[in-house]
């Protein structure tokens, strides 16, 4: 109660202003007064606007709808948009955001509807995303008074309005899991639609990386033969935020050449951006202060300086804990509109779009978010973002600070370090974010299994005929697998489709969802629906005892149904957060392949991986003692999957190692560097395929812990030492993150002696002195200065593996 | 990387599965290629390759392309781990009936007596106004399943109609795949401007997989824009608090006292056809054959009973069943 009276009566952010801010004024404010807390200090200068005319082919309905919101001109990167699809060429915009990326496929695919009658397709990852746009276009209908029809298509669409839609729909937005399951394999009720198809628009390129994007560029080729079957070949539009990537990312998504507009000719303002270290509080221990203090502090002083802020957090419980915090501060006066709110997934969409919609009025202060906000929604400017620890990739972090700064404004980004290595090492070498490029999308779409499963989508849709070709090659071998699985048959020259199935249905294009759970507000009798969550986080959040908020306001977790997907939570006043305590485990199944590795050896089977949470944390506010401990009884979560795994027998690593402590740092080392090295190589991301280091009998595994040391969990979740194991047997696994796999750890395996070159050359190649976050992951300032540096420790482990240089 | 695919061969031909060589093509790209001058790679020593998926390598030869089926046959059972048990050979029957009017397309035609129907029906229940007998056409589908979409599709048509003086009933059905252009084009000759639909719920299942069928041939949808019948809505309106369930076989038993013995259900249709287009036995399909034809008469029934309803609730207000 002390510490959260002090908090509010805090004079120490109005000792900071003095007159009106903006960002400059507001970074050297900032810097002057916390000197020791900013590492870095730099500046991204604005641009002037780059102008040009309305075109002058551009139908005169439209100009007029256009000229009535305000458009008289264009940027630079539109007119070449502009000119790009006139010439009917596939087109890229890799420009920042806010930079009017929209205009860029709005402008051509009205300009079609209005001459030809043309249809146009828009993918968003995002039903939030669709929504936008859809309004977006009937602003713009309504203002030109064009008679174009836009709809959503996706699962929230009423059944009644489906048929309306397919047959006068002249702009459908809808989502890459829309079209997969719902929209392709029905496509003769479209068949009006493709016959008039020209455009289709995809935006946010970026997100489809990895297995997920490999399966997109699959569901592209389907709809590109069903495209060929109604005689029509759809021109390609695509949006991407700024990656290292951006034009090859998006030609090996749909096949073939684009024309990439990536210079913006929008205005922009200086973007002041600071690297910002909480204070140590315990020099003996070495001790700092909370990241979310700092987030905190740094968010009332923006506020209060009559900036809208932005504040992004990792997780959906920080969300909430900040909010609160937040809200203490600048929300007392309940009568009064909130002027922070929340938005997170796991909030009802009526919830979400009302968020937005007050950001965009402008009535709102300050926004806490999860990564949710990351994407374009379009929430107005804003002055100041804040980024409550490093998002974990360096396009992630640029998205982010890009969603600050009005026109020609100086705005603010402050990157506030958590105590986790990445973060800290971040701080010590801010080259590492500024100089280093983006990071690179990477996708394999001719994968055996995804293309399997693909190929199998698009037999049920039309049939193949002989020397039918999917993606670059002949797709008869497939063919031949799935007649003998009895879904095809074959006759003569051609396969057709012949079992009770519905192939789609099996397919997701992305990872595990099992069911999300549903949130039941219990209490005075009530019971009504207040949040969903997703299945990967239930377990997290949801068990019993758990506090959980929704807009920072707490409730407590009374009773979870797991098979039910429901938890039925009661409003709660106690004065406490819960943090769920968990681990993974892994357990070889089956080996079915293996050979010497070095003195070691490499194989690749099945694996059965379990994560379990084994209780929890009760936290105080303000304070964030330990006030106890909860026990968490939920089943838990198991992946049967394929791996590859490399190990070396106890002789060898009791001679090569002074102890088994600094053996396991190696080997956490290496599986670091090998699984760099194995995503790279499948082309992957690193959701894709996970590592793990453990005893294959899923005795113990061992995890690089919140102080950047390797630490060992028995079975029974417990902590354990190196020393005090019978038998260590450390091992290196890589697996595949979906059920069943998905066909990345057999490549692998045979490609091990290339996998160790390459992670021993990393490692050797790397300027750094002891290790970081670009060859064997971060390593503590404290190991900096060690003999045994974790980079040596893991270059011995690779060695020993037979690695070469 | 030769000593490593003979070691890779020796180990399957162990395990006993294909003897084909691992040739180096199974993963498409090589590794060099998909290492780019990222920060995280740190790629020392590696020459920044092109990372475009142009300039790929050409298609592997036969010898890559089985053990590329191999891999994948185990690739694929990992994740279905279903053993199908061979049935034992029998011997078995393969006679279908009817006539062969095209390769893979047979027609059968039957005339009976009953039931019998006026000139004009009074259509009132199903909110429309009256139909000529001979306009009338009564249809039922035989389809290779439930899932919808694209992949459905009917093997056998059944029609029944009023024509010189009985009920003549035609099925067209197909042994071959590559006979459903012509069972398609075969029915469309059955229907003209005037024809009246008439189905039990044909306007939610039958209606629109016909029209899907069409249009991936590539032909007109005869059946658009005609009037249609769809006798299981009036059916339920009526009796849908008096019955147990408004099934079609329920209302033939109830109101036309038709109790089928020895019927396949619906749901094995798919399967009977499936086993004789693989080659077996022919004796389930003649009893789907059975099943469309009485479901088909049946509905010629319904429709004469459910025209007598306007006159039977003017004489009783209480409309009562028999």
């Amino acid at each position: 109660m002390a510490a959260y009276l002090k908090a509010l009566r805090s004079t120490e952010s109005d000792a900071v202003l003095a007159t009106h801010h903006d960002g400059r004024t507001l970074a050297s404010r900032l810097t002057d007064k916390y000197g020791d807390r900013v590492c870095s200090a730099f500046t991204v200068f604005g641009r002037e606007g780059v102008f040009a005319p309305l075109p002058d082919d551009l139908p005169p309905a439209l100009a007029g709808a256009l000229a009535a919101r305000g458009i008289d001109r264009l940027y630079s990167h539109q007119q070449e948009a502009w000119e790009a699809t006139r010439a009917g060429k596939h087109v890229l915009v890799a420009t920042p955001t806010a930079s009017g990326k929209t205009l860029c496929y709005t402008m051509p695919v009205l300009s079609s509807v209005l001459e030809a009658g043309a249809k146009a397709l828009y993918l968003f990852p995002t039903k939030a995303l669709a929504q936008d746009q859809v309004a977006e276009l009937l602003d713009i209908n309504r203002a030109g008074d064009l008679g174009v029809k836009a709809f959503t298509f996706d699962g929230d669409t009423p059944g009644d309005a489906r048929q309306a839609i397919r047959l006068h729909g002249d702009v459908v937005v809808s989502n890459p899991d829309m079209l997969h399951q719902a929209i392709l394999p029905h496509h003769t009720k479209w068949a009006q639609f493709f016959e008039n198809l020209r455009y289709v628009v995809i935006d946010e390129i970026h997100t489809y990386r990895g297995v997920f994007g490999s399966h997109l560029a699959n569901v592209l080729r389907r709809l590109k033969r069903i495209c060929a079957f109604y005689g029509v070949t759809p021109q390609f539009v695509l949006c991407s935020a700024t990656i290292g990537n951006a034009t090859e990312h998006a030609q090996a998504l749909i096949e073939d050449e684009v024309v990439t507009v990536s210079q913006s000719g929008a205005p922009s303002g200086d973007k002041h951006v600071l690297l910002w270290n909480p204070p140590v509080v315990n020099p003996d221990l070495g001790l700092r202060a909370s990241a979310r203090s700092q987030t905190n502090l740094i968010a009332r002083v923006a506020i209060k300086a009559k900036m809208k802020t932005l504040v992004f957090a990792q997780s959906r419980l920080m969300v909430e804990v900040l909010t609160k915090y937040l809200k203490d501060v600048f929300d007392h006066d309940t009568r009064k509109p909130a002027r922070i709110r929340a938005y997170r997934g796991g909030y009802l969409p009526t919830e979400r779009r009302e968020v937005e919609r007050q950001m965009r009025a402008g009535t709102v202060d300050g926004i806490v978010s999860t990564s949710a906000l990351e994407l374009g929604v379009d929430i107005g400017s804003l002055d100041a973002v804040v980024l409550n620890g490093y998002p974990g990739s360096i396009a992630a972090t640029w998205q982010r600070f890009g969603r600050a700064g009005r026109r020609q404004q100086p705005s603010l980004g402050v990157l506030v370090a958590t105590s986790a290595p990445l973060d800290q090492y971040l701080m010590r070498h801010p080259a590492f974010l500024t100089e280093a490029s983006p990071e690179h999308a990477r996708i394999q779409p001719d994968q055996p299994l995804i293309l399997l499963d693909h190929i199998r989508c698009a037999a049920f849709e039309l049939p193949f005929l002989g020397g039918d070709r999917f993606g670059p090659d002949d797709a008869e071998p497939f063919l031949q697998v799935l007649a003998e699985s009895e879904v095809l048959h074959r006759e003569g020259d051609r396969w057709e489709w012949i079992a009770d199935s519905y192939p789609a249905n099996a397919v997701s294009l992305r990872s595990v969802a099992d069911g999300n759970f549903v949130v039941v507000d219990r209490t005075q009798g009530r019971q009504t629906i207040i949040a969903e969550v997703d299945y990967s986080a239930a377990a997290l959040t949801l068990y019993e005892g758990a506090i959980h908020m929704i807009q920072s306001v707490p409730y407590q977790v009374e009773r979870l149904d797991w098979d039910g997907r429901k938890a039925y939570c009661t409003r709660t006043h106690v004065d406490y957060y819960t943090d769920a305590i968990d681990y993974t485990k892994l357990k070889e199944l089956e080996c079915f392949d293996g050979r010497n590795s070095g003195e070691g050896s490499a194989r690749h089977g099945e694996v059965h991986v379990v994560r379990r949470v084994s209780g929890y944390k009760k936290i105080r506010y303000y304070t964030h003692e330990n006030i106890g401990y909860g026990p968490v009884n939920l089943p838990d979560q198991e992946l049967h999957s394929t791996a590859v795994w490399w190990q070396l027998p106890q002789t060898v690593l009791d001679d090569a190692f002074r102890s088994r402590q600094h053996a396991l740092d190696g080997f956490l080392g290496a599986a670091y560097a090998l699984h760099t090295a194995a995503i790279v190589a499948v082309m992957a991301e690193a959701r894709d395929l996970q590592k793990a280091v453990g005893s294959g009998d899923g005795g113990w595994s061992a995890q690089v812990d919140a102080s950047g040391r390797g630490q060992i969990r028995a079975p029974d979740g417990g902590l354990a030492l190196a020393d005090t194991l019978e038998r260590f047997l450390p091992t290196v696994y890589l697996y595949d993150n979906f059920p069943g796999g998905v066909g990345l750890s057999e490549p692998l395996f045979h490609r091990a002696p290339e996998l160790l070159r390459h992670a021993l050359a990393t490692i050797d190649g790397c300027a750094c002195k002891a290790g970081c976050p670009g060859c064997v992951g971060p390593v503590l300032a404290a190991d900096e200065g060690r003999e045994d540096t974790p980079r040596a420790l893991a270059r011995r482990v690779l060695t020993l593996l037979g690695a070469t240089a | 990387m030769s000593d490593l695919a003979s070691r890779l061969a020796a180990l399957r031909r162990q395990a006993g599965g294909v003897a084909a060589p691992v040739g180096a093509r199974l993963v498409r790209d090589s590794f060099s290629r998909g290492v780019e001058g990222a920060t995280e790679e740190r790629a020392a020593g590696l020459t920044a390759p092109t990372a475009s998926r142009a300039g790929r390598a050409p298609t592997p030869g036969a010898e890559a392309t089985s053990a590329r089926l191999a891999q994948l046959r185990r690739m694929a059972g990992v994740r279905e781990r279903i053993a199908q048990p061979r049935a034992p050979l029998r011997s078995f029957t393969r006679d279908v009936p009817g006539d062969e009017l095209s390769p893979g397309l047979r027609y059968l035609e039957q005339r009976f007596a009953l039931p019998v129907a006026p000139d004009e029906l009074d259509l009132s229940f199903a909110r429309m106004t009256t139909a000529r007998r001979d306009h009338l056409l009564h249809f039922d589908t035989e389809t290779t399943g439930l899932a919808g979409g694209t992949g459905t599709r009917a093997f056998m048509i059944g029609a029944a109609d009023w024509y010189d003086g009985a009920l003549r009933v035609r099925q067209l059905y197909m042994t071959t795949m590559a006979a459903e252009t012509s069972m398609l084009r075969a029915f469309a000759e059955w229907i003209d401007a005037d024809t009246v639909l008439v189905s039990y719920n044909g306007k939610s299942y039958d209606a629109p997989l016909l029209a899907t069928r069409y249009r991936l041939a590539r032909m007109a949808n005869p059946l658009s824009g005609l009037p249609h019948v769809d006798l299981l809505h009036p059916m339920r309106r009526r009796y849908r608090h008096v019955w147990e369930n408004c099934r079609m076989q329920t209302a033939e038993r109830r109101l036309l006292r038709i109790v089928r013995e020895d019927d396949l259900p619906g749901s094995e249709a798919p399967r009977a056809w499936l086993t004789y287009l693989r080659g077996g036995a022919s004796t389930d399909l003649v009893r789907v054959a059975e099943h469309n034809l009485q479901d088909v008469r049946s509905l010629s029934g319904l429709l004469v009973e459910a025209h007598g309803w306007a006159a039977l609730d003017a004489a009783s207000p209480a409309g009562d069943e028999k």
